[in-house]
């Protein structure tokens, strides 16, 4: 395995931010130089993000590309960072959406540009840091340090009412995240006993795994439950109150309802770069917590408030639909429509079954693309007339014909239209939640954002594009520049590339999703996965002295396929292998 | 004879060939939309029609080729889930689109009787439409956008027939209805007409939701099936579980061989002497979300939901409303979308799921009874009204109707017969309202127009050819698929339902006459009389060549495609003959349960003799009002009864704002108050400032206890640790 293999995630995490320390000292009067420097540093960043992802071998073990090294063995925390499916199709959105970023402000961001472009590659550190950390606390560090620079972003880039959206947007999260700290906390308390106390994932997940067994045996057979483990007994009396604590904290940053009022407003004052990665991105972070670290971690809390989630992730594809029939501002609908989408995204995962999260899962990069696209393009327009309200525009399409075609695809994307990425997405998520056993009722409710999306869309798009020329502003409108072609391009073909070959994108995020499944199923009575599927195995600590772990032969493969797929994974050699950490004796 | 029936039985392309090139007939008019769409304005208009037509030009060669193909008698498609091989049917699998789970769908495509000939309709009259159209558009500044979205259309109308699982067709589904909505709206710069656009996409999505709905309980539902079925439900040649299986892995469970094998299975009695017992339409299903629901009962809902669905792509009952305001677009595409395609997709889909529509008498019920209801209400809205698009768009309802009664029935090939003809006079009508409209200013009034068939000859008498056509007179090829639908009514009974098909049979006659009093009303007040003064043009002026040139063909057409309904082979109509392959396993379906019983027999005289006469019962009538009823008592007041009559049907019975009152204003008015109370008040107001402002309350509080006072600092420290000790003491002292 090559110094790059074993480096590469690290390369590509932190790599934005050497660039933002050279950025500091550039001189902040040559804008230009400044945005080419930036952009170099994310397609850097975006061309190792896509050799990550062909890297990543869907048939390999859960985690690859895994690096850890001591960073405070006091404490337990050690650098541990890796990739399973859905982590890297995560980086490889957000390391995709870098460079368009930067082209989208290209004229947008006049002031304190240098400033700006320090925030947005500190900001991708982050993002792509959270994506990749197998430590509950390095986790939580680029979960937070998320903040600091979206806050930066809204509230000095942002629009008219930019402090009030930013101060917002940060309580709100930070109040969430606090609760998940306090959560992540205590699991590092109970899952090992004293002196061999860790943040490290892989060994807390295995630490959990049997006494979530009890416990699924518990919630089936009440006698099961007087012979309970001890950390059963403590799982049992605190699981509820540490998945809460994490849920609130995911669910703000969806957000789902009713903790998603600070998404309209930020989304509204940010600048157009925050938008974008606002919604293409940042929203992830929530689903992707869930993912991660709610629903394996504590299981029996899932199962036990799971139809409750659910409940709430339909109201919040109703209601948010509904709230876009009410808006009268096009960013704020494309964020209220941001709601009812990832409502999409949880209740395909609240399905337990592998078509809803896979088609969850897929369906957060979906959205990312499309409503990054319908960010970055309304982001154009409000360029060119500083307005957001819809009754301003009116027949843009005679005026600025291809801007209006990109507009229309990234719309139809959005509404799900096949053959679009959308209706992929979202035909698995709503297959997976009929094959589920949540209610039939909920998978029909539902079912109604088919209807929903297309009313509000398509309402927006006739006020904004068609009709006559009602506005004289709007008359000398110049269609899209060179370089606004440039950036909107890529979304239009990865619309349709994902829409048509959807499979190189789903068969890396299967298998995530099938381990999901299997592993919130734990705490179902009857739930008959072996340990070996469930256990993640990862790289143990490097010896002391600085070195860092090699990886020796390669474990045993994990079962991962079906017994229906009946093509058995091919051996790639060289590919970057882990060791299991054995589960702790309680 | 037989010479000639070997030509055509003989494929001159070996058909595995054939089958291969099968995407051609999809990709052509893709390709065509394409460069019409990106390179279009630097083409030029010459170019971009001449491409765009060349495009479904070549999908019409090929078609032919598959047409031709599928008769042959080595043509013959193997089912992945048993071990058989569908005859006179072209497949082609290109491999995975997604796969995820259990679940499955490919790109792939299949041809037999029932898709050649659809693909013939749409491709021959495609064909016709963009010729018609290069001389219809020639004046327009969006020309090149044009031919994008009417290629696109083509190519996605092609899906849609040539799909072989349901998620296919489901794409070309809701692509025709995305290219509608871009036609539909295609002047956007008149609101109005974008308006429309949006209204026809959002009825589709209800229907859409539907169909999605019933994909998905079919998915639950076959898989439901493949665990709870014994060895006792494959007992016919080929069949086995493990086969079955294997197919739903190869393949998916939404390719129309799996629904097909799994009505089969599911109607295979058990061999006498086999012990095992198979699952039934009555046995309950075992395991998953429909658990303890029989399997006839999932299957009834689910048509129920396709019902929706194709009610809302046919235009039926209650989904019809977007049909009509769908003649803001170009009149090309009215004959095209709103005519002879797009709208009977919803025929199509039954037609291809006529092995699951034969399980639920009480779904065929449904399906022939809102067709009949459609059908009538349509016919009655098309008396009064006076746009001449209007008129023919109630029509199409109308005759949708009709073939949505004999899909209800069971007499798929009759529906499938009325669809082709339809197609021909259909569109003919509309061209020709096109030709009319090209030649008198754009004038869409029929009381404005009149008299206009004396400068428009061949206008005239080829809308003139396709009125009798639709108005059902003997020779023409409506009289054969009308009849053929009102006879299989007749002869058709379905189980525990006596009374629906005299119900049907009834109404359809209704319609007949209605149908041949608005037609004939139309043509009379348009091409006959003397010139209306409120005329825009003082003379109206034929159409070129190549508008002139479709009419023609069409009008022909509408004539010839008679031959479908003469009794030409093994004493069969040559369309139900042709059509038998596809409507096999629904023949097979229902001698198992009974759920249709049918008497065969020919058609009497008596039979023809009755059409007839209530063809020109509808004919004469409408001759005798508007030639000379009415025109002797001009400038006469009507009764006031009358008038209310009138204004009530002109106002299409006032279901638009019916439905605007009871959905549309509600949902707004929902969203707008959710807005303002929950998210605005409730959650950013109370709950979030709330929150904010008691901890600024508290903090502010809080504030006066920090007083750097040492003296009060001790005080308190003084107070705990006595509170503390008391705390201890009281502890350890109770037991």
């Amino acid at each position: 395995m090559s110094f790059l293999d074993t480096h590469l995630l690290s390369f590509i995490v932190f790599l934005p931010l050497v660039f933002a320390g050279v950025l500091a000292m550039l001189p902040r009067e040559e804008h230009g130089e400044l945005r080419v420097f930036s952009l170099i540093a994310m397609l850097t960043g975006a061309a190792l993000g896509v050799y990550a992802y062909l890297r990543f071998d869907p048939a390999g073990p859960e985690f690859q590309l895994l690096y850890r090294a001591r960073w405070f063995d006091e404490a337990g925390i050690s650098y541990h960072v890796g990739v399973d499916g859905i982590a890297v199709s995560l980086l490889m959105l957000t390391a995709f959406l870098g460079p368009l970023v930067v082209l989208a402000s290209w004229s947008f961001v006049t002031e304190r540009v240098k400033e700006f472009h320090i925030a947005l590659l500190v900001l991708q550190t982050m993002m792509l840091g959270a994506v990749v950390s197998l430590d509950l606390l390095l986790f939580y560090v680029f979960f937070e340090g998320m903040l600091i620079p979206m806050y930066l972003l809204v509230g000095v880039w942002g629009s008219e009412d930019r402090q009030m959206a930013a101060t917002k947007f940060f309580v709100y999260t930070l109040g969430g995240s606090l609760l998940m700290l306090i959560a992540l906390l205590g699991v590092y308390f109970i899952a090992m006993p004293a002196g061999s106390r860790t943040f490290d994932y892989a060994t807390v997940y295995n630490a959990f795994l049997s006494a979530n067994r009890e416990l699924g045996a518990c919630r089936g057979d009440p006698a099961a439950c007087a012979t309970l483990s001890p950390l059963a007994v403590t799982l049992r009396t605190w699981g509820p109150w540490m998945f809460g604590a994490c849920v609130l904290a995911y669910a703000i940053k969806v957000p789902m309802f009713p903790v998603h009022t600070w998404l309209p407003d930020a989304h509204v004052q940010a600048p157009v770069a925050g938008s974008i990665i606002l919604a293409g991105v940042m929203l992830k972070m929530g689903t992707f917590g869930f993912w991660r670290f709610a629903f394996p971690l504590f299981p029996a809390a899932t199962q036990e408030f799971r139809v409750a989630l659910a409940a709430i992730s339909v109201v919040g594809i109703v209601y948010g639909a509904l709230m876009c029939l009410a808006q009268r501002d096009v960013k704020k609908l494309i964020a209220y429509s941001s709601v009812s989408h990832l409502g999409f995204c949880m209740l395909g995962m609240l399905a337990l079954t592998v078509e809803g999260a896979t088609g969850s899962a897929y369906q957060m990069l979906n959205h990312g693309v499309s409503t990054g696209a319908l960010f970055l393009l309304f982001g154009f327009l409000y360029e060119r007339r500083h307005t957001r309200l819809m009754s301003d525009y009116g027949g843009i399409a005679r005026v600025m014909p291809l801007f209006t075609a990109a507009f229309l695809v990234a719309t139809f994307s959005s509404i799900a239209v096949p053959p679009t990425n959308g209706f992929v997405g979202e035909f698995l998520v709503l297959l997976g939640t009929f094959k589920s056993d949540l209610s039939l009722v909920l998978a029909v409710l539902a079912s109604t954002g088919v209807i929903l999306g297309a009313a509000y869309m398509l309402w927006m798009v006739q006020k904004v594009f068609f009709g006559q020329v009602t506005h004289g502003e709007n008359q000398g409108l110049k269609d899209l520049g060179g370089r606004e072609v440039l950036t909107a391009l890529p979304f239009v073909a990865l619309v349709l590339v994902m829409g048509l070959r959807p499979q190189p994108f789903l068969e890396r995020l299967e298998p995530s999703a099938r381990r999901l499944v299997a592993r919130a199923n734990v705490a179902r009575p009857g739930a008959a996965s072996p340990d070996a599927e469930l256990l993640i195995s990862a790289l143990p600590l490097p010896p002391a002295g600085g070195t860092v772990a090699k990886s020796p032969e390669a474990p045993p493969r994990l079962p991962l396929r079906p017994a229906r797929l009946a093509t058995p994974p091919s051996s790639p050699s060289g590919a970057p292998e882990g060791v299991r950490v054995a589960p702790a004796s309680p | 004879m037989n010479t000639l029936q070997e030509f055509f039985q003989t494929s001159p392309v070996p058909p595995n060939t054939l089958a291969q090139g099968l995407w051609w007939i999809i990709g052509l008019p893709l390709l065509g939309a394409f460069v019409c769409g990106v390179f279009g304005k630097k083409l030029g208009r010459a170019n971009v029609s001449l491409v765009a037509s060349a495009a479904v030009g070549g999908s019409l060669l090929i078609s032919l080729l598959a047409f031709w193909a599928v008769n042959d008698v080595r043509t013959a498609a193997t089912s992945a889930y048993a071990a058989l091989r569908t005859p006179y049917t072209l497949a082609v699998d290109s491999g995975t689109w997604f796969a995820v789970g259990d679940f499955r769908v490919n790109f792939g495509l299949q041809v037999d009787h029932l898709t050649a000939i659809l693909l013939l309709v749409i491709t021959g009259v495609g064909f016709l439409i963009h010729v018609y159209s290069a001389e219809y558009m020639s004046h327009d500044d969006g020309y090149w956008r044009y031919f994008a979205y009417l290629n696109l259309f083509v190519a996605m109308m092609l899906t849609l027939v040539m799909a072989d699982s349901l998620v296919l067709l489901f794409v070309g589904w809701e692509g025709v209805g995305l290219c509608s909505y871009l036609l539909i709206g295609f002047w956007y710069s008149d609101a109005a007409k974008a308006w429309a656009g949006r209204k026809a996409f959002i009825t589709n999505r209800i229907g859409d939701f539907a169909f999605l709905i019933a994909a998905f309980l079919l998915v639950t539902l076959v898989a439901a099936f493949e665990s709870q079925a014994t060895r006792a439900n494959f007992g016919f040649p080929g069949g086995s579980p493990t086969t079955f299986s294997r197919g739903l892995d190869a393949q998916g469970p939404l390719h129309f061989e799996a629904l097909k094998t799994f009505s089969r299975a599911l109607v295979t009695n058990p061999t006498p002497g086999g012990a095992v017992a198979a699952v039934t339409p009555d046995t309950p299903i075992a395991t998953g979300p429909l658990k303890d629901f029989t399997y006839g009962g999932v299957l009834t809902a689910v048509l129920l939901l396709f019902l929706l669905g194709a009610s809302g792509k046919s235009a039926q009952l209650p989904l019809y409303v977007w049909l009509p305001d769908a003649m803001a677009g170009p009149t090309p595409v009215s004959a095209l979308i709103h005519a002879a395609t797009m709208v009977t997709a919803g025929v199509y889909l039954f037609c291809r799921l006529n092995f699951l529509l034969v399980f639920s008498p009480v779904a065929m019920g449904t399906v022939a009874v809102v067709g009949a209801l459609t059908a009538l209400i349509a016919a009655l809205i098309a008396f009064a009204q006076d746009d001449i698009k209007k008129v023919l768009a109630y029509s199409t309802v109308s005759q949708l109707g009709l073939m949505f009664m004999a899909v209800g029935m069971g007499v798929f090939w009759a529906a499938i017969f009325h669809l082709v003809t339809h197609a021909f006079f259909k569109a003919c009508l509309f061209l020709g309202a096109g030709s009319v409209m090209h030649g008198n200013a754009d004038e869409t009034d029929i009381k404005r127009l009149g008299g206009v068939g004396r400068e428009m000859k061949w206008t005239a008498a080829t809308f003139g050819v396709a009125t009798l056509a639709i108005t059902g007179v003997l020779p023409l090829s409506g009289f054969f698929s009308k009849d053929a639908i009102l006879h299989g009514i007749h002869q058709t009974e379905l189980f525990g339902l006596p009374w629906v098909g005299p119900l049907v049979l009834r109404l359809g006659q209704l319609v007949a006459v209605c149908t041949a009093f608005y037609m004939t009303r139309l043509f009379v007040l348009t091409f006959w009389g003397e010139r209306s003064p409120e005329a825009r043009a003082a003379r109206a002026h034929e159409s070129g060549a190549t508008m002139v040139g479709p009419l023609v063909v069409l009008a022909v057409l509408s004539v010839v495609a008679l031959v479908y309904g003469l009794n030409l082979i093994n004493g069969q109509p040559v369309m139900e003959n042709f059509l038998g392959p596809v409507f096999e396993p629904a023949r097979r379906v229902v001698s198992a349960l009974g759920t249709v019983r049918v008497e065969h027999g020919p058609i009497g005289v008596g039979g023809y003799a009755q059409a007839w006469a209530l063809a020109l019962l509808g004919a004469g009538a409408a001759c005798f009002l508007y030639l000379r009823f009415y025109p002797t008592r001009a400038g006469q007041q009507a009764p006031a009864a009358v008038a209310a009559v009138r204004r009530f049907t002109q106002n299409k019975f006032y279901v638009d704002e019916l439905y605007e009152l009871l959905f549309i204003k509600p949902l707004k008015a929902l969203s707008f108050v959710l807005y303002k109370v929950v998210d605005a008040l409730l959650i950013d107001t109370v709950a979030v400032r709330g929150t904010a402002w008691v901890t600024t309350r508290v903090g502010a509080a809080l504030r006066y206890v920090q007083t750097g006072n040492a003296q009060a600092y001790a005080a308190v420290m003084a107070l705990a640790l006595v509170g503390g000790v008391a705390y201890v003491i009281v502890r350890f002292l109770t037991p």
